[in-house]
């Protein structure tokens, strides 16, 4: 998995720029360069790093399917409507995460990969980042893990109030919403560890990190 | 059994024979069977690999994702065998096709009181259950199927079914009688079929060859009870 490690983002950046001669592109490509170059290419690409948008639809989709949810009753009668569209809001929100966001917001991306004699590989890859990309998109990274966290607890919140009330007709919601967003989160965590085998106290380590910088700021 | 010529000569002769000399004169009745293993490194076809997608645009992804599920439609519309159908799973098919049975289905949407909720879970459980429990069942007979492979066949399969569907609610807009039942019967039994046949041209391929039965005989129960549910549907 550490072979993947290589900034394939920065190469395809610098092949579009033809003042640049093809020989010296590979050694650009390396991450202690990276930050060496001339001042203009590194303001175009910090200008390049972030992404608005996809922050915005990060949070979008999330937090429409958790408000639909709670506020249903407002809106119309219909359960099967109500249903409908969160299980819609939710699935575009798995679908985004997955193929958009992490890629663009923290450079990270995981997918299913199946060979030919049909055994199924979970590939998890990360992009290495110079210390002046991590800074410009520090923002970014938090809103992402934070939105990344947070909804699939909101989402437990929800299945227990399910079960305990008995509106047992709202479960097989609720747990749907709850598998989308875990499976996400336990991707994007397979990730950012990389190389690193004992998951639980990376994650722990990471939280209180996250947690710490949004309640010190 | 390989029968082998006598080599010639007798035990006498002095003059040296040359290494493998009666090898010309064996013949050998029936085939060997050979078998064993070569490793290939797989060459990643896998378009994740490429550089060119770690920067693409979004709405290419999302084109290449309608364009994928699109073409999986049309190999459920004309089942041929192909593996490479298989390798790109995804679960977009499946819900949409789920959510539409499962709105087709509700009946008392009139009254707001018996809203239909029941009913449209219920329809919901038994799809993804039944898949769920299918998948298991292959994967406990020793199938070399992924569990999404297999969740994203039965959910693409569905296809003929819902058609049937909504063709019996056409059906019932005319007249209830005997010809009215005999038609749905026929459009469901027929669609019925359509789905055996599409999922097993995909699935069958993956189970060892003495347990083709067991693999398939739940997908048959699945997509009866489906069947069932849709012949039986009267809108109240």
């Amino acid at each position: 998995m550490t072979e993947m490690h290589h900034c394939t983002g920065f190469l395809n950046y610098f092949e579009t720029d033809s003042s640049i001669s093809s020989t010296k592109k590979k050694q650009e490509c390396l991450p202690q360069t990276c930050s060496t170059l001339n001042t203009e290419c590194m303001h175009r690409r910090l200008r390049d790093d972030r992404h608005p948008l996809a922050t915005f639809f990060h949070l979008f989709f999330r937090v429409s399917a958790i408000v639909t949810y709670v506020c249903c009753d407002w809106f119309s009668k219909s359960f099967a409507g109500c249903f409908v569209t969160v299980l819609l809001l939710l699935s575009f929100d798995f679908w985004s995460v997955k193929n958009v966001t992490g890629r663009l917001m923290v450079g990270l991306r995981w997918w299913n990969q199946i060979d030919e004699d049909g055994k199924s590989h979970w590939v998890f890859e990360a992009r290495k980042v110079s210390p002046s990309h991590i800074a410009a998109t520090e923002a970014e990274a938090r809103i992402f893990w934070l939105g990344l966290i947070i909804c699939p607890m909101i989402w437990i919140v929800f299945f227990f109030s399910t079960l305990f009330s008995l509106k047992l007709k709202w479960l097989a919601l609720v747990i749907a919403g709850i598998s989308l967003q875990a499976a996400n989160l336990y991707g994007y965590i397979l990730c950012k560890m990389g190389g690193e085998s004992n998951i639980s106290k990376v994650t722990a380590n990471f939280l209180s990190q996250t947690v710490f910088q949004t309640v010190s700021c | 059994m390989a029968e082998a010529a006598e080599s010639p000569g007798d035990r006498g002769t002095a003059s040296p024979r040359p290494l493998f000399a009666g090898l010309s004169d064996i013949s050998i009745s029936q085939d060997i069977p050979i078998e064993g293993e070569i490793t290939i490194p797989m060459r990643s076809r896998n378009r994740e690999f490429d550089s060119s997608t770690l920067n693409e645009s979004v709405r290419n992804t999302i084109m290449r994702d309608l364009k994928a599920v699109g073409k999986k439609f049309m190999h459920v519309l004309y089942p041929r065998k192909s593996n490479t159908l298989l390798r790109d799973w995804d679960l977009w098919g499946p819900l949409i096709l789920c959510v539409t049975l499962a709105l087709m289905l509700q009946r008392g949407s009139v009254d707001s009181e018996k809203d239909g909720g029941p009913q449209f879970a219920e329809v919901f459980v038994i799809l993804w259950f039944g898949a769920v429990t299918i998948t298991l069942n292959s994967k406990l007979l020793g199938g070399n199927i992924s569990f999404f492979q297999s969740l994203c066949v039965l959910g693409y399969c569905i296809l003929p079914l819902t058609v049937a569907m909504l063709i019996c609610r056409l059906v019932l807009l005319a007249e209830p009688g005997p010809v009215n039942f005999t038609v749905r019967l026929f459009v469901v039994i027929v669609m019925f079929a359509w789905s055996i046949a599409a999922s097993t041209a995909f699935l069958a391929d993956s189970q060892p060859p003495n347990r083709k039965a067991l693999a398939v005989y739940p997908v048959f129960l699945f997509y009866f009870v489906i069947s069932w549910m849709i012949l039986t549907f009267t809108p109240q």
